[in-house]
């Protein structure tokens, strides 16, 4: 078969899978959101280098719901003061100092005890990640985890242990869905877990319907008059999206 | 009503005419990067919001290409010299003034047999328009990644009045609707969005392809594998051009 209609077969199936195994969950996790946005909560979001374009997905999107916000690396090193060869190297990464990154990090922002978490790591073991897992569970907030299951149980991931439920992107491990030859290429964990995000904001979106009759929906930028929907629906919030 | 199961049923299938219409764009594209590669040539990625996803996405990770730099923004204060407090300026915002992809552009060591991709949704606004055009000056091959339907109904906000498709040596319609997002309501708003997910797929099959395409021409294959020292080798030869 051409590679590149594969590759498109392999992710379509891994995205029916994604969505068979798992549909009854992305219900209760977007009702979660959306018991925790009605109570005028924010889903708070983070990951870090590939696991940050889920995060993006669901973060001030054309198409998706206002209350989600982005906890940023990149903000540490505009805003946070922390060297960018910090960031580059991993130092901020060691276990030994993640407890002050997620300080730098959380300090950053309006947090809120209304907040709930979404946090997504591929094999569940960032300490970073982790750092934060244990502050949100320590504040008694609702935690989601995201994960590649297959490279998780395989990098002994322990993200799951602290959270209230779970999403697998169904991906390999490693994540590579074609051979060529013995050489591996095309990755499709970060866009099986784009999809998840879409599905969830769907479902979120059903629930805000069901309860309130109308939902909370930004507008592309790109689209004369959409600044001012956005930002009316987002303006209560203040400093806490965006 | 909207739930996962409708977005997961019209992507699959936007996928499908995605690449349908789209692999002879693709393929078309994927030569050049190959045919640059092969020259010692480097692919640079811009794409402004939620577009800089797709140079993420097929980077950094087993079986990714090796040559693919990420133009960013933030590099003008992470190697331009420009002070936190200038780029984050909310009255003059940074990004709106004048000459700033003139700016960024010669931030990096862009060499003769360089290739761009550019990516915008809309392919409406100034700075990747003036990136894409001036990549044409300089004499290099672009490949645009635009939504066709979005592009042809807003209209331009760079002074030419041009669109972004037009600068294109390959342009790839990632498919997705006007505004980018999906799935109608009963209300005045769509819910969900596309252009990650489309533009993931456009960048992992073309990807693929250009590793396929290099390796029937036996040259050592730019990508990372499970050795790590040979990756160490591969980023030194490409250096600070990556």
């Amino acid at each position: 078969m051409e590679i590149k209609k594969k590759y498109v077969e392999i992710l379509k199936q891994q995205i029916e899978k994604a969505y068979d195994i798992q549909h009854e969950k992305i219900v209760e996790i977007s009702n979660m959101f959306g018991q925790c946005m009605s109570n005028f909560g924010v889903v708070q979001l983070f990951g870090i280098d590939h696991d940050e374009e889920f995060v993006n997905e669901l973060n001030y999107r054309a198409g998706g719901i206002a209350p989600f916000h982005a906890l940023k690396i990149k903000d540490l090193t505009l805003r946070g003061g922390v060297k960018v060869a910090d960031v580059e190297s991993g130092r901020i990464y060691l276990p030994e100092n993640v407890a002050k990154t997620a300080d730098a990090l959380m300090g950053l922002y309006e947090l809120d005890d209304r907040d709930m978490y979404v946090l997504v790591s591929t094999k569940g073991n960032d300490p970073l990640v982790l750092e934060l897992a244990k502050r949100v569970k320590a504040n008694n907030q609702k935690l989601v985890a995201v994960v590649n299951k297959a490279s998780y149980d395989a990098c002994g991931g322990t993200l799951l242990d602290y959270a209230d439920i779970w999403l697998d992107m169904c991906s390999p491990e490693p994540d590579v869905a074609l051979d060529l030859a013995g050489v591996k290429v095309g990755q499709t964990s970060s866009t099986v877990a784009n999809v998840i995000a879409q599905m969830l904001t769907a479902e979120t979106y059903r629930y805000f319907i069901e309860k309130e009759g109308k939902a909370p929906v930004l507008f592309s930028a790109n689209i004369k008059g959409a600044d001012v929907h956005n930002n009316a629906l987002t303006d209560p919030y203040g400093r806490r999206v965006r | 009503m909207v739930v996962a199961k409708t977005y997961k049923d019209e992507i699959i299938k936007l996928i499908d005419e995605l690449y349908e219409s789209q692999n002879d764009n693709i393929e078309a594209a994927a030569k050049m990067m190959a045919d640059a590669i092969k020259n010692d040539g480097v692919i640079h990625v811009f794409g402004s919001g939620h577009s800089v996803g797709l140079g993420i996405d097929i980077s950094n990770r087993l079986g990714s290409l090796v040559p693919i730099h990420i133009m960013d923004t933030a590099d003008f204060v992470y190697r331009g010299g420009v002070s936190i407090e200038e780029f984050t300026d909310k009255v003059n915002i940074f990004e709106r003034r004048p000459n700033m992809a003139g700016r960024l552009y010669n931030l990096y060591d862009i060499r003769k047999n360089d290739v761009f991709i550019v990516i915008s949704n809309s392919g409406i606004n100034g700075v990747v328009i003036d990136i894409a055009a001036l990549a044409k000056e300089n004499g290099h091959k672009v490949c645009i990644i635009t939504s066709m339907k979005h592009t042809t109904v807003e209209e331009s906000r760079h002074p030419s009045g041009k669109k972004l498709y037009m600068f294109g040596d390959v342009v790839i319609d990632n498919c997705g609707p006007h505004g980018d997002a999906l799935l109608p309501t009963n209300g005045p708003e769509k819910v969900t969005s596309v252009s990650s997910i489309c533009n993931n797929v456009v960048a992992q099959t073309m990807a693929a392809r250009i590793v396929q395409l290099l390796k029937e021409e036996n040259i050592e294959l730019p990508i990372l594998t499970e050795d790590e020292e040979r990756n160490q080798r591969i980023r030194k030869y490409y250096g600070g051009r990556i």
